[in-house]
This record gives structure tokens, C-alpha cells and sequence, in this order.
């Protein structure tokens, strides 16, 4: 099966050309097969490979395909590299990934908004899960930055999807400008690491990295966080996010929640070598973590459309995966990072499941009472919300979480801060998640729900549902190996007790405040309390300080500059052409005589120039 | 026996001829003394290569001759049909009346 591997990320392309070609002209039938149907097929040879990889015990597996370019000494190829890394990376992408493909066939069959759309929808997402294949395949970091750019690219149109809608627009340009604010740093990064090792073959560079002078490694190691940041939504990148929520809901799901967005923890994960030299850009990689999920999830807090408390809780679940690698629980961050993708894909698809049964309704203070009535949605958001609380021992983000946590607590620098940080944040996150979970689901009924899902929307939630159970028990000892071990402190620790209680002594809070049995009225309608509320509200107001210091005056130098002060040079040259124009343009009378007058004074004078020579 | 005329003399006589030709085009306004006018500054041309034919024995000058009143002869059969033009457009054989084209 291995030797098969080529066709992991063949199959999702062929998808992808097959419903670009057909221009939407296939049935919508046959455009849901070739879809899912590729990314299922993907899937299952991916598994294939997988447990034969597993079993034959080998460190890794490449294949070559062929070579990209040869430029001089620079010859770098299209390989396949299979490791622990890449390999969940690469079942979480193709397993979930056709788990939400399944799901968008029933979720955007007969879209209202968007009629015609169908197999546009699913080229991109295609086109999307081959880019994203590549980025996690590539054993150079050039082909790593196709996928990377690739993945961008989709992340665009899929946000924009709805183009009618201006807005929807908007928010795709700001997806794609913000994260090319990351993807240059990267790129410099990228420019540093192939000037001082003069290879970006990715074992090559992490082997011959020792070589690095430190401050250099430290350069680089910045260079590449700025580009997980941006990728993955952590502060100060992070404003896309929350507004690229106005793509589909399976988008969502995939893009921005269990793929896309943790390229960025891919990232470092994989250029472990490179912050193992450099101490401080670990720490910075650490630091982005713990602020991104504080900040997020205090925001998550004061959000009413159930898709954006979703963007900002993955914000800063993502932040704990940074958090993780940060302080150097490498494998603890990679076992959060598919956890996370199984519950939160979950999440976003059961949320799906409503906001379609309520007629495209996300604000939770119009949902209400829809235990009773949408069963399935609400045990799929229940159990997903569980795991993204880390309900303790029942839950796969339990155990995930738990070990990021704790390995925190053994960091030698800061990592008291960086447990309780995370611990705080947890907190919120199960005062959030309650507070979603009992607004939207119970209380009375505002808007009256109709259940359309069929078998295909449906399956997925139910089988995500047990991986967001079950995978907290899947072994993450193969990781173990390739990034190093995590902290083993027992459960009988103080610190891991207070990490097991904290949230659910947020899930009571949350509970007895927006149930309505503990009366806060008047801490939230204080003065102090609704400027706290806005201020978190606007997500820490990091879209006024941009729109202020980066938005506004750029379009005033626009305003400005409207006739581009560099063209200056270029009107002048017309402007003296066009006065010898003018100049030459008085000769030409349309008098003959005055003609053969100048030609008779010329020919004079040229005969009076040669005989005084 | 023929009187010998110096060649000199008969290229003043060419480049008064000349000059005469030149002045005429230039204050003339009527299009058919302009074309005569060209004439006559053709035919001294032609004057001066006969006369340097003579002077050095060689055929050219008279060779050159015929090409300039085959030259002529053309020019005028192009020449009339631009008279016969301009004299319907602008009803008038002023040369100055037909001036438009002008920057």
C-alpha cells in the first residue's frame, strides 16, 4: 500500500479537475461522489499506508516523484515524506476531511443562498485538501510553501464563497492580506535558512542545523513563527478568523478549524530542530500561545453567533497547541492538535446541522429549547462540548489538554504561568461552552426548528462524536519518539487536581449564571461590567487599533497619492513631448508656399555651412 | 562652325533661370503659375546638365535631359488633376485657400 502513497494527495487533485473542467455542468449526484468520494478514497489509502508504515517500523518513508526544478545545486523534488508527524496530519485531513465533505453533500444540497454553487463548492474543497496534503507531505520546504500558499488560496474562495453578499467579500480579502503578513515573514525565514544552509530539503536543513550561528537560528525560528501565527490565527494576526466565518459552515469546520488554521503548529512541530537552538524563539512561540487563548477566550465569552464563539474558541484551543510546543510538550501539542480537529470539526458541524434547521439563524439568543427538537445536533454539540472543556477521563480533549498543562507546569523558565494561564483559560472556555450550550439548547423555544438532515449529514456527527470519546484513548506514544516525551506528573499532584476542577467549576458557574439561577444583572449593567462586556466583545478591540493604525492611514495615503507620485516622472515626459509637439506642430502652416520658402532657406543654408568648410 | 559659348555663361543663364522659377513659386498664388513656375526651374536644371555634357563630351548630361522631361510630363499629368480638384472644392485656384491641412 505504500508504494500506492502518490495517490493520498493524487486523488483529491483529479476531484478538483474533474469538477473544474465539468464548469458545474455534472449533476449534483455525481458532484457529491467525485467530492466525498475522492477524499474517501484518499482516506483509505492513507490508512493503508499507514498501518503498514506502523508495522514495518521504519522512522520514516519517502517517496520521490520527480524533480521540481534543477537550478544549479538547487534541485529541489516533489517528495512524499511519511513520519508520526505527517502521518496524523495526514489521517486527521483525509479522515476528517471526508467526514465533513460527507456532511457538506447534505449540508449545501439545494443551498438557497448559493444555487449553482454545488460543484464549485466541492472543486475548491478538493482543490484545498490536495494543497493541504502537500504542505504536511512535502519533505522541502518549498513544496511545504506551495501547500502552505495553496491553502491560502482556498481559505480565499471558500470564505468568499458567497459572493453576492459584498461583505462575504470583504472578509475573504481580510482572510487572505492578514495571513500574507505571516506568509512574508515566512518567506524571509525561508530565504535566511536556504542562505546559510543552502538546502531547504527539510531533514537536510535540521540536520546540518547545528551548523546555524545562534542568533541566526533565533531569526529564523521567529521568522517561521510569524508565519504559523498568521496561518493560525494567534495574536496579533488573528483578526481574520472570526470574520472568516461568513463561509459555509462545513468550511468552517474544515478550514478554520480542523486543518488549515494548525498548519501553523505543523509548522514548528516540524521544524522542531530549528527551536531547539534557539531557547528564545521557543519562548516566543510559547508566550503568542498563552496570550492568543486567554484573549480569545475571554472573547468567546461575549459573542452571541454561535459560529464565531466557535472561531474564537478554536483560536484558542490553537493557542494551547502553541502553548505546548512553546514549553516543549512537542507530541502533547500534536495529540491536542487531533483532538481538537475531531471535536471541533464536530462542533462546527452540528452547529451546521442548526443554523440550517433554523434557516441559517447563528445567534444563540434566537435558538433556544432545541434539545427536544433536534436530538442528534444537540448530543453531537453536547459530546464536542465536553471534549473542548475537557470533561475529565470520558473525553479525548481531556487528555490532551490535560498533558499540555501539565508538562507547562514542569517548564523551567515561567511555566507556573504559563499552568495557570492555561488553567484560567480553561475555565473560561467551560463558562463559554456552557453558556452556548444552555442558551442555545435549552430555555423556550424563539425560533421554531425543522430537521432536514439526512443519513449523510447526520453519519458524520455520530461517528466524530465517538472519535471526540474515543480518541483521548488512542496512543500517542508514536509521537513520543519523534518529538520527545511529555511530563508524567500524577493525578494525585495539586496541580493536576486543580487542573482536572477548574473547569468544572466553570461548567457550574456557567450553569447557574445563564440558566438564570444565579442573578448577575447587575455586575453585567454596571457601567465598569458593559465596557468590559463590549470591549471583549469587539475581540480586545485589535480591529479598531488595525482599522486606526493600518487601515486608515493607508487609505489616506491612497486618497493622497491618487496620482501616484512615482508616475510624476512619466507625466513629465509626456508633458515635454507634448510641448515639442506643439512647438513642432506651429511649422506645419498648410501653406505650400511657405513650405517650399523653409525648403529653399534650408537648402541655402545648408549649401553656405558645406562651402565654409 | 558654331560659336563656342562658355559654359560659365550659360550656367548663370541656368541659375537666373532658377532663381526666376524659385521667386515665381514663392509669390505666386495662382496654382497654374506655380506649376509653370516649376517648370522653368526643372528646365534650368536640364540646362545645366546639357551644359555640363558639352563641356566634358559625355552623353549623360543629354540622358539626364530626357529623364527631367519625362519627369515634367508626369508631374504635370498629376498636376493638372490636382488643379481640376481644387479649383471644384475651394472654386478658386488659390494655392493659400487650400490650407487645412495644418497642425
Amino acid at each position: 500500500m505504500l508504494d500506492w502513497f502518490w495517490l493520498v494527495p493524487a486523488l483529491p487533485l483529479a476531484g478538483f479537475f474533474a469538477l473544474f473542467v465539468t464548469e458545474g455542468k455534472l449533476p449534483d449526484r455525481i458532484v457529491a461522489a467525485i467530492g466525498a468520494g475522492s477524499i474517501g478514497l484518499a482516506a483509505l489509502v492513507a490508512l493503508g499506508a499507514g498501518m503498514e508504515f506502523t508495522q514495518s517500523g521504519e522512522a520514516s518513508y519517502s517517496q520521490t516523484l520527480w524533480t521540481w526544478m534543477a537550478v544549479g545545486n538547487f534541485t529541489p523534488s516533489i517528495t512524499l515524506y511519511l513520519d508520526p508527524l505527517s502521518l496524523v496530519m495526514t489521517g486527521v485531513i483525509t479522515g476528517v476531511g471526508f467526514l465533513i465533505h460527507l456532511f457538506a453533500t447534505g449540508y449545501m444540497w439545494k443551498d438557497h443562498q448559493e444555487p449553482e454553487g454545488y460543484s464549485r463548492f466541492f472543486a475548491y474543497m478538493n482543490l484545498f485538501v490536495f494543497a493541504m496534503l502537500m504542505l504536511v507531505l512535502g519533505d522541502n520546504l518549498l513544496v511545504l510553501f506551495l501547500g502552505w500558499e495553496g491553502v491560502g488560496l482556498c481559505s480565499y474562495l471558500l470564505i468568499g464563497f458567497y459572493h453576492r453578499d459584498a461583505e462575504n467579500g470583504y472578509a475573504a480579502r481580510k482572510a487572505f492580506v492578514v495571513t500574507r503578513v505571516g506568509d512574508t515573514l515566512m518567506a524571509i525565514g525561508l530565504f535566511l535558512l536556504f542562505r546559510e544552509l543552502a538546502t531547504l530539503d527539510i531533514q537536510t536543513a535540521l540536520g546540518d542545523a547545528a551548523q546555524l550561528d545562534p542568533g541566526m537560528a533565533t531569526a529564523i525560528g521567529l521568522l517561521l513563527l510569524g508565519g504559523a501565527v498568521g496561518k493560525s490565527a494567534q495574536v496579533p494576526l488573528q483578526t481574520w478568523l472570526p470574520d472568516a466565518m461568513a463561509g459555509p459552515t462545513p468550511v468552517s469546520a474544515l478550514i478554520h478549524a480542523a486543518t488549515m488554521v494548525t498548519a501553523g503548529v505543523y509548522l514548528i512541530a516540524r521544524m522542531k530542530g530549528i527551536y531547539d537552538l534557539a531557547p528564545v524563539a521557543q519562548f516566543a512561540v510559547a508566550i503568542v500561545g498563552l496570550v492568543t487563548l486567554l484573549i480569545a477566550s475571554f472573547t468567546a465569552l461575549t459573542q452571541t453567533d454561535i459560529k464565531r464563539i466557535l472561531a474564537y474558541s478554536t483560536m484558542s484551543q490553537i493557542g494551547y497547541m502553541f502553548m505546548a510546543l512553546g514549553v516543549g510538550a512537542w507530541s502533547a501539542g500534536i495529540f491536542h492538535l487531533m483532538t481538537h480537529a475531531f471535536f471541533k470539526a464536530l462542533l462546527f458541524l452540528a452547529s451546521g446541522s442548526v443554523i440550517l434547521a433554523l434557516h441559517h439563524e447563528q445567534d444563540i439568543f434566537k435558538m433556544g429549547g432545541l434539545w427536544r427538537k433536534l436530538p442528534v445536533p444537540f448530543w453531537s454539540m453536547a459530546i464536542g462540548s465536553g471534549a473542548l472543556v475537557a470533561l475529565p477521563f470520558i473525553t479525548s480533549g481531556f487528555f490532551s489538554k490535560d498533558a499540555i498543562l501539565l508538562t507547562a507546569w514542569d517548564h523551567e523558565n515561567a511555566g507556573r504561568w504559563f499552568w495557570a494561564g492555561g488553567v484560567l483559560a480553561a475555565f473560561m472556555t467551560a463558562l463559554y461552552t456552557t453558556r452556548m450550550m444552555v442558551v442555545a439548547f435549552f430555555g423556550e423555544t424563539r425560533t421554531e426548528p425543522h430537521d432536514a438532515s439526512r443519513i449523510n449529514m447526520w453519519g458524520p456527527l455520530v461517528v466524530l462524536a465517538a472519535l471526540s470519546i474515543g480518541g483521548g484513548w488512542m496512543t500517542f506514544s508514536v509521537l513520543d519518539d519523534l518529538l520527545g516525551a511529555i511530563s508524567h506528573i500524577p493525578h494525585t499532584h495539586p496541580a493536576a487536581l486543580v487542573t482536572v476542577a477548574l473547569p468544572l467549576a466553570g461548567i457550574l458557574l456557567g450553569w447557574l449564571v445563564f440558566s438564570g439561577r444565579l442573578r448577575v444583572g447587575a455586575l453585567v449593567e454596571s457601567p465598569f461590567g458593559d465596557a468590559v462586556r463590549r470591549f471583549w466583545q469587539s475581540g480586545w478591540a485589535f480591529d479598531w487599533v488595525y482599522d486606526r493604525v493600518f487601515v486608515r492611514p493607508f487609505l489616506w495615503v491612497a486618497r493622497v497619492n491618487k496620482r501616484d507620485v512615482v508616475d510624476l516622472l512619466f507625466r513629465i515626459t509626456a508633458a515635454v513631448t507634448r510641448g515639442f509637439h506643439h512647438i513642432g506642430a506651429l511649422t506645419q502652416t498648410g501653406r505650400l508656399r511657405w513650405y517650399a520658402a523653409n525648403m529653399a532657406i534650408g537648402l541655402i543654408v545648408v549649401v553656405l555651412i558645406v562651402a565654409s568648410v | 562652325m558654331a560659336i563656342e559659348v562658355p559654359v560659365e555663361h550659360v550656367l548663370l543663364v541656368a541659375a537666373a533661370l532658377f532663381l526666376l522659377g524659385l521667386l515665381g513659386v514663392l509669390v505666386r498664388r495662382n496654382i497654374i503659375f506655380l506649376l509653370m513656375s516649376l517648370e522653368v526651374m526643372m528646365n534650368s536644371a536640364g540646362l545645366a546638365f546639357i551644359a555640363a555634357g558639352a563641356k566634358w563630351g559625355a552623353p549623360d548630361g543629354q540622358i539626364m535631359f530626357m529623364l527631367i522631361l519625362a519627369l515634367a510630363a508626369a508631374e504635370v499629368a498629376v498636376a493638372l488633376g490636382l488643379v481640376l480638384q481644387i479649383s471644384r472644392r475651394f472654386d478658386t485656384l488659390d494655392v493659400d485657400a487650400a490650407s487645412e491641412l495644418n497642425g
